[in-house]
C-alpha cells in the first residue's frame, strides 16, 4: 500500500513539528449559513412548475395483494401521475446490500406502510386526496410480531428462504470445555428495542430532468454514488444520466444511508417530465422510515477464580423487519463487539438476522454496536460483582493488550488508549459520587461504567475512497469528496486537513458539497468513516498537487525539485528566501498553457484480505474505543431515572477539531440516553407503529440532558489522516450499559432490557421488593 | 387541515367576541397550543375560529379580596412572573412551571387549559386544590361555575357553545398553608402528565392539618379530588406510616387507563408515590408554607 505509507510519513513528520490547522477548534464552515437560514433544505425548496408527490402505503402488515385499483385517483383533476410496480422499468427492488425490498410492492405486503403506489399532483392537497381514492384489497396473512414468534417452526414464512435472513457461526477455542473448568459461569438474556432516528427533517427531496436529459436528484442522503446506482438500476438507465446531490440534510444518523425518497422521485419526475417534490410527513417517517434493529442476545460467560475471562458463548438475534437493508453488516458489527475489547480464549458466536413484519431495520449510529455493547457490558458488570471485584479493575484485567490476537485472529492494535481511558475513569469524581447519601430517602444514587469498541469503516470490504483538490488561480483551493456533511461536520474537518497539508489559511479552502456531478466517489458518510476516508484521499491528492507544483516551481525558480522548499503557499529556493513564487501564480501560468490543477487521490483503506466466515466485513484494522461512567438518581417511588452526569474518555486517534469532536460526542451521548431510557417504537396488534411523533415517541429534551464531560486520550492512528480515526459512533455505544449498570448500583436490581422507562423500572423494583 | 381552511375572527373587545360566538359556530383560540395541534389532526370540526389574541381586556391578573382574578388571555409565563400569584397561589406557579417548556408557557393560557378539558391538564389540579371558579359569559348572560362542577368528562364541560371563558378566579391560599404539586411525565419538559397531583394543607397546629385538598390529574376522565386521602390527613400526626397510607388511599381513588405512555397499574403506583413525596417534603422541612405578608 504505497499511498498509505506516504500518508503515514507526511503525518508523522508534521506531528513532530506541531500543527497549524489540526487539533484546532474551528466553527463549522456552514454554521453561519445554517443559523441565518441562508441554506435551503430540500423540504423548503420550490422549483417552477413543481409537482407534489405522496406515497400510497399498505394499511396491513402481512397480506397478499388481491387488487390495487388506481383508476379513480388517476381521474382526479390535478393528478399528473399514479404509478405502481408496473411502472418500474428496471429492477423493482432496492437495498444497500441485497436488493430485496420492492420499490413499489406487488404480490405480497410485508410491513405496515409498505409503499404500493406513487401519486404526483399539482398541489399537496390533491396528492393527498388521490391517496384516498386508491383502493387496495388484501388477503390477510398472519403477521409476525417479534423475533420470538418468527423463530418458531410454525411461524408464517415472510420470504421463500424462511425467516432467518442470515446466519453466522464463529468459533475460537472450546467454549464447552471452558465452562466445565470455570470458576463461575453466568447465563443472561438481554433485549434492546427499535429506536427511530427522529431527524428534524424527515425523508425528503426533489427531482427533475435538466436540459441535457439528466435526472437530478436532490435528497438528504448519506451516499450519493450508491443512491445514483440504485436509482439507475430501478429506472433501467445509465448511471451517467443520474446526478445526486445530498447536501444539505437535516440529520441522517444512518436513517438516510439506504434509499428513501430517491427512486420514487426519479420514477415520478421521469414519468411526468416535471420537477417533483416528495416530503414524508412525521407519521410516514415513523411508519415507512428505517429504525435500529431490536436485539435479543443471550450470553453465557465464564471466568476463572482469579477473575479472568475464560469463555463467552453468544447467541445473537437481530430483528431486521421485513427486508434486509443494512441488516447483514449491522449483524457483523454486533458480532464484532460482542466480546468487547477483551481477551477471551474461548468464543462461540451464533448470530442470526431474523425477518419479522416490523417495518425495516437499517443503519443507525453505532450500527449494531449499542445492542451488543449493552449485553457484554452488562455481563462484565455482573461478573465483576459476582467476583466481588471493582468493575474497572475487572475490565482492566481482561482488556486485550496491543499485539494480542483478537477473537477473529486479528491483531489488537493501539490498546494503550483504552487502558489509559479506563484507568482515568477510576479517578473521575463521578466514580466517587455514588457513595454520597442523597437527602430524600426515595432517591438512590448510582454510578455505572461501560467501555466500548467500534470499527471505523467497512472492515474487510474493499474500500477505495477517491477525493480531489483543485487549485484556482484566483486564490482558492476547491476540495471535492462525496461523503455528505449532514450536520456532523466532515466538511470542516476536511477543510482543516487540506489547510494543514497545503499549509494554507482556512479561508482559502473551499469545500464543495457532495454532488456526483463534481465530487469523486468517496463512498458514504457512515461507519464513522468520513474523515478517515476522505481525509486520507485528500492527503494523497494534496501531495500530488504539491508534487506537480514543485516541478513547475523548480523550473520557474531556475532550480531543481530538491533545491526548493514549500511553505504557506510559496515555493522558495532553499537558503535564499528572496527568490520565491506563489502557487497561485504558478497556477496562472499553467492555466495559460491550458493545464488545470485538479488532482484526484485514491486511498486504500487498510484491511484484512478476507472476512471471517459467515460475515461480510469482520474484522476491522482500525477501531475506536471509549470508556464511560454515568451517574444517575433513581426515584424509587416513580421509577423515574434522572441521569445526572456522563463522562466519556475516548480514543478516536488524533483529534482534528476538538470542538466538533466534543459536540459529536455530546450528541451521541444524548442519542444514547434516549436509547437507554425512553425511546422505543411501539406497534399495535396490527403491526402499525403507534408512537411516531415527538409527543408520543420520547426523545430526550434539553431539560433531560445530563452534565457531560468529554476527554480525548492522546493517541495517534498511523493509518489515519494526521493520526485521526473516526468518532461519530463511539459515544453512543456504551451509554445503555453504563446507565443500566448505574441503575443496578442505585437500586440493587439489574435490568436486562432497554429502554429503562419509569414503568419498566418501577415494575421490576416492586417485583424485587425494592419499590 | 390547515388554518387557512377556517374563517378567522379577530375581535378587539369582549362584546364583539361574544357577538361572534352567539350562534356557537366558532371555536375560541387563545394561545393555540392545543387548537393548532388539533387542527393538524383534523379534530376541529367548527369552520370558524374566534381568535382571542387581540382582546387586551382579557389579559390581566387582579387582586380581589379572597380571589386572584386571572383573565382568559393570561399565560403561564404571566402567572410565573406575577408577584401576586407567587404570594397567594404558589401551588399554581409550581404547576405552571411544569407545563410544556418555556415556549409553551409563553403562549399557553390557563383558560385554554380549562377550555381544553384534558384530565392531564397541569393547570387544573391546583385549581381544584385551591377552589377556583370559572367565569362564563355569553351575549345574554354571565355565570360563575365552581371548578369542581365545570368538567363533565374528557373534553366535555358545562360550557355552552355560545359562552366564552372570560376569567378564572383562583382562591387565595392563606399564610401558613402548605402545598405541593407533583407531575410525573416521560421526560423533564414537553411531557404529558402520566399522573399529576396538587395539594393544599391548612394547618391546625405545627404540622397537623385541619383541612386538606388533594386533586389528581390523569387518573380519571376529569381531575378528581382524593377525598379519603384528604380525610386521612386531618388532625393527626403525619408519621411515615401515615403518609404511606395517604398515598395508598389516593391511589385507590384513582381509576387511570392504560395507554401508550403508561399502564394503569403504573399510574396507580406513581400517584401513591407522588402523594407520599409531597407529604414527606412538607413534614421534613423541604417545603415552606405560604407567606402572604410581604405583598
Ligand atoms: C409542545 C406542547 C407541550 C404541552 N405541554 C403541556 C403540559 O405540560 N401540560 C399541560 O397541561 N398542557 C400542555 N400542553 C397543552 C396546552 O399548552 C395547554 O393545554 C394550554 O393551557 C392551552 O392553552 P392555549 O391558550 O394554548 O389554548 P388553545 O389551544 O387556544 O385552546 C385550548 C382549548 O380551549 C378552548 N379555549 C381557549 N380559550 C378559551 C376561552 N377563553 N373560552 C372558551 N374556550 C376557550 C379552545 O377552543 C380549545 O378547545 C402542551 C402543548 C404543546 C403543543
Amino acid at each position: 500500500m504505497p499511498e498509505v505509507e506516504a500518508v503515514k510519513l507526511a503525518s508523522e513528520e508534521i506531528l513532530q513539528q506541531g500543527y497549524s490547522y489540526i487539533n484546532r477548534s474551528y466553527q463549522r464552515v456552514d454554521a453561519l449559513d445554517k443559523v441565518t437560514g441562508k441554506i435551503k433544505f430540500f423540504s423548503d425548496m420550490k422549483i417552477e412548475g413543481m409537482l407534489f408527490a405522496r406515497v400510497f402505503r399498505s394499511s396491513v402488515a402481512h397480506a397478499n395483494i388481491v387488487t390495487l385499483d388506481t383508476t379513480e385517483a388517476e381521474r382526479l383533476q390535478g393528478v399528473r401521475a399514479v404509478l405502481t410496480y408496473k411502472d418500474v422499468p428496471g429492477l423493482n427492488a432496492y437495498g444497500a446490500i441485497i436488493p430485496d425490498a420492492p420499490v413499489l410492492g406487488y404480490g405480497k405486503v410485508r410491513f405496515y406502510g409498505e409503499p404500493l403506489a406513487l401519486v404526483a399532483a399539482d398541489d399537496q392537497e390533491t396528492a393527498e386526496k388521490a391517496l384516498g381514492l386508491i383502493k387496495a384489497v388484501y388477503e390477510p396473512l398472519p403477521a409476525v410480531h417479534s423475533m420470538d414468534e418468527s423463530l418458531k417452526p410454525e411461524a408464517p414464512k415472510l420470504h421463500d428462504r424462511g425467516n432467518i435472513a442470515r446466519h453466522a457461526l464463529i468459533l475460537k477455542g472450546d467454549v464447552d470445555r471452558a465452562f466445565k473448568d470455570a470458576h463461575l459461569t453466568l447465563e443472561r438474556t438481554y433485549r434492546t428495542q427499535s429506536q427511530k432516528h427522529m431527524f428534524l427533517e424527515p425523508e425528503a427531496g426533489i427531482a427533475y430532468t435538466d436540459e441535457l436529459g439528466n435526472l437530478n436528484i436532490l435528497a438528504g442522503g448519506q451516499n450519493p454514488y450508491r443512491d445514483k446506482m440504485q436509482v439507475a438500476r430501478s429506472l433501467n438507465i445509465s448511471p451517467e444520466k443520474v446526478r445526486v446531490i445530498n447536501y444539505p440534510a437535516g440529520g441522517a444518523f444512518g436513517g438516510k444511508d439506504d434509499v428513501t425518497v430517491q427512486i420514487h422521485l426519479a420514477l415520478l419526475a421521469t414519468k411526468t417530465k416535471r420537477p417533483v417534490k416528495l416530503v414524508w410527513n412525521r407519521e410516514e417517517s415513523g411508519i415507512g422510515g428505517f429504525h435500529r434493529h431490536p436485539s435479543l442476545i443471550t450470553l453465557k460467560t465464564a471466568v476463572n477464580d482469579d477473575g479472568r475471562l475464560l469463555a463467552n458463548d453468544s447467541h445473537i438475534y437481530l430483528d431486521t423487519g421485513a427486508y434486509q437493508s443494512f441488516g447483514p453488516t449491522v449483524l457483523d458489527v454486533t458480532i464484532e463487539v460482542i466480546n468487547g475489547p477483551y481477551l477471551i480464549p474461548n468464543i462461540r458466536i451464533d448470530a442470526n438476522l431474523v425477518y419479522t413484519n416490523n417495518g425495516i431495520s437499517s443503519a443507525f449510529r453505532g450500527f449494531g454496536g449499542p445492542q451488543g455493547n449493552f449485553a457484554i457490558e452488562s455481563m462484565m458488570d455482573e461478573m465483576a460483582e459476582e467476583m466481588k471485584m471493582d468493575p474497572i479493575d475487572f475490565r482492566l484485567k481482561n482488556l486485550a493488550k496491543s499485539g494480542d490476537i483478537g477473537p477473529f485472529g486479528n491483531s489488537m492494535r493501539n490498546m494503550e488508549g483504552i487502558h489509559e481511558a479506563l484507568s482515568r475513569l477510576r479517578n473521575s469524581p463521578l466514580w466517587q459520587l455514588g457513595k454520597e447519601l442523597p437527602p430524600k430517602p426515595w432517591i438512590r444514587r448510582g454510578t455505572g461504567v461501560a467501555i466500548a469498541i467500534k470499527g471505523v469503516g467497512f472492515g474487510t470490504i474493499p474500500d477505495y475512497p477517491t477525493a480531489a483538490v483543485e487549485l484556482l488561480p484566483q486564490g482558492k483551493i476547491k476540495v471535492l469528496f462525496s461523503n455528505p456533511d449532514y450536520g456532523q461536520g466532515v466538511n470542516t474537518g476536511n477543510a482543516q486537513i487540506v489547510a494543514e497539508a497545503l499549509d494554507l489559511p482556512m479561508n482559502e479552502i473551499e469545500v464543495v458539497n457532495a454532488d456526483t456531478q463534481y465530487s469523486p466517489d468517496t463512498g458514504s458518510s457512515s461507519a464513522s468513516r468520513g474523515t478517515f476516508t476522505s481525509g486520507n484521499a485528500l492527503l494523497v491528492a494534496c501531495n500530488k498537487m504539491l508534487d506537480r507544483l514543485r516541478m513547475e516551481a523548480a523550473l520557474y525558480l531556475e532550480s531543481t525539485r530538491d533545491g526548493i522548499e514549500y511553505a504557506s503557499g510559496r515555493f522558495l529556493i532553499k537558503g535564499n528566501e528572496s527568490k520565491s513564487v506563489s502557487i497561485y501564480d504558478l497556477a496562472k501560468g499553467l492555466r495559460a498553457k491550458g493545464e488545470t490543477l485538479k488532482f484526484e487521490g485514491t486511498f486504500e483503506v487498510p484491511r484484512y484480505p478476507e472476512p471471517v466466515k459467515g460475515t461480510l466485513e469482520v474484522p476491522h484494522v482500525v477501531y475506536m474505543y471509549g470508556a464511560m461512567v454515568s451517574s444517575i438518581e433513581l426515584n424509587t417511588l416513580t421509577g423515574y431515572l434522572d441521569v445526572k452526569n456522563v463522562d466519556l474518555m475516548a480514543d478516536i486517534g488524533n483529534v482534528i477539531n476538538p470542538l466538533l469532536a466534543t459536540t459529536q460526542c455530546e450528541g451521541g451521548i444524548v442519542q444514547g440516553l434516549g436509547f437507554a431510557t425512553s425511546e422505543e417504537l411501539v406497534y399495535n396488534q396490527d403491526e402499525k407503529p403507534m408512537n411516531t411523533n415527538y409527543t408520543t415517541y420520547i426523545v430526550p429534551s434539553i431539560a433531560d440532558i445530563p452534565k457531560m464531560y468529554v476527554e480525548f486520550i492522546k493517541t495517534y492512528e498511523q493509518y489515519g489522516p494526521y493520526g485521526a480515526k473516526g468518532m461519530a459512533e463511539i459515544p453512543i455505544v456504551p451509554v445503555g450499559a453504563s446507565i443500566a449498570n448505574a441503575l443496578k448500583q442505585a437500586s440493587g436490581v439489574r435490568y436486562y432490557q432497554l429502554p429503562l422507562t419509569p414503568g419498566r423500572v418501577l415494575s421490576k423494583l416492586h417485583d424485587q421488593g425494592q419499590g | 387541515m390547515k388554518v387557512s381552511h377556517y374563517t378567522v375572527h379577530s375581535p378587539r373587545t369582549i362584546s364583539e367576541a361574544l357577538n361572534i360566538l352567539k350562534d356557537g359556530a366558532a371555536r375560541p383560540i387563545a394561545g393555540g397550543t392545543d387548537v393548532m395541534v388539533q387542527i393538524k389532526d383534523d379534530l376541529v370540526k367548527e369552520t370558524e375560529l374566534l381568535n382571542l389574541s387581540y382582546i387586551m381586556d382579557l389579559n390581566y391578573i387582579r387582586d380581589d379580596g379572597d380571589f386572584i382574578r386571572v383573565g382568559a388571555l393570561t399565560t403561564y409565563s404571566d402567572l410565573i412572573r406575577s408577584r401576586l400569584v407567587n404570594e397567594y397561589s404558589p401551588v399554581l406557579v409550581e404547576a405552571a412551571r411544569t407545563v410544556g417548556a418555556v415556549q409553551i408557557q409563553n403562549r399557553g393560557t390557563l383558560a385554554g387549559n380549562v377550555g381544553n378539558a384534558s384530565p392531564a391538564g397541569d393547570g387544573l389540579p391546583p385549581l381544584f386544590a385551591t377552589g377556583a371558579k370559572v367565569k362564563l359569559q355569553s351575549e345574554a348572560s354571565e355565570r360563575e361555575v365552581d371548578i369542581g362542577d365545570y368538567f363533565l368528562g374528557v373534553r366535555k364541560t358545562v360550557r355552552q357553545p355560545n359562552e366564552l371563558i372570560t376569567e378564572v378566579s383562583v382562591r387565595k391560599m392563606k399564610p401558613g398553608d402548605y402545598y405541593f404539586f407533583k407531575k410525573i411525565g416521560l421526560r423533564s419538559a414537553n411531557a404529558i402528565s402520566l399522573v399529576s397531583v396538587a395539594a393544599v394543607l391548612v394547618p391546625a397546629e405545627v404540622l397537623t392539618f385541619k383541612e386538606a385538598r388533594i386533586a389528581m390529574g390523569a387518573v380519571a376522565p376529569t381531575v378528581i379530588r382524593a377525598k379519603s386521602a384528604e380525610a386521612a390527613i386531618l388532625n393527626c400526626q403525619l408519621t411515615d406510616e401515615k403518609m404511606k397510607e395517604v398515598g395508598r388511599l389516593a391511589s385507590e381513588e384513582a381509576h387511570p387507563i392504560t395507554d401508550i405512555r403508561a399502564t394503569a397499574e403504573y399510574r396507580k403506583q406513581a400517584i401513591a408515590g407522588a402523594v407520599y413525596e409531597g407529604l414527606y417534603e412538607i413534614v421534613n422541612g423541604f417545603r415552606s408554607p405560604v407567606n402572604g405578608s410581604s405583598v
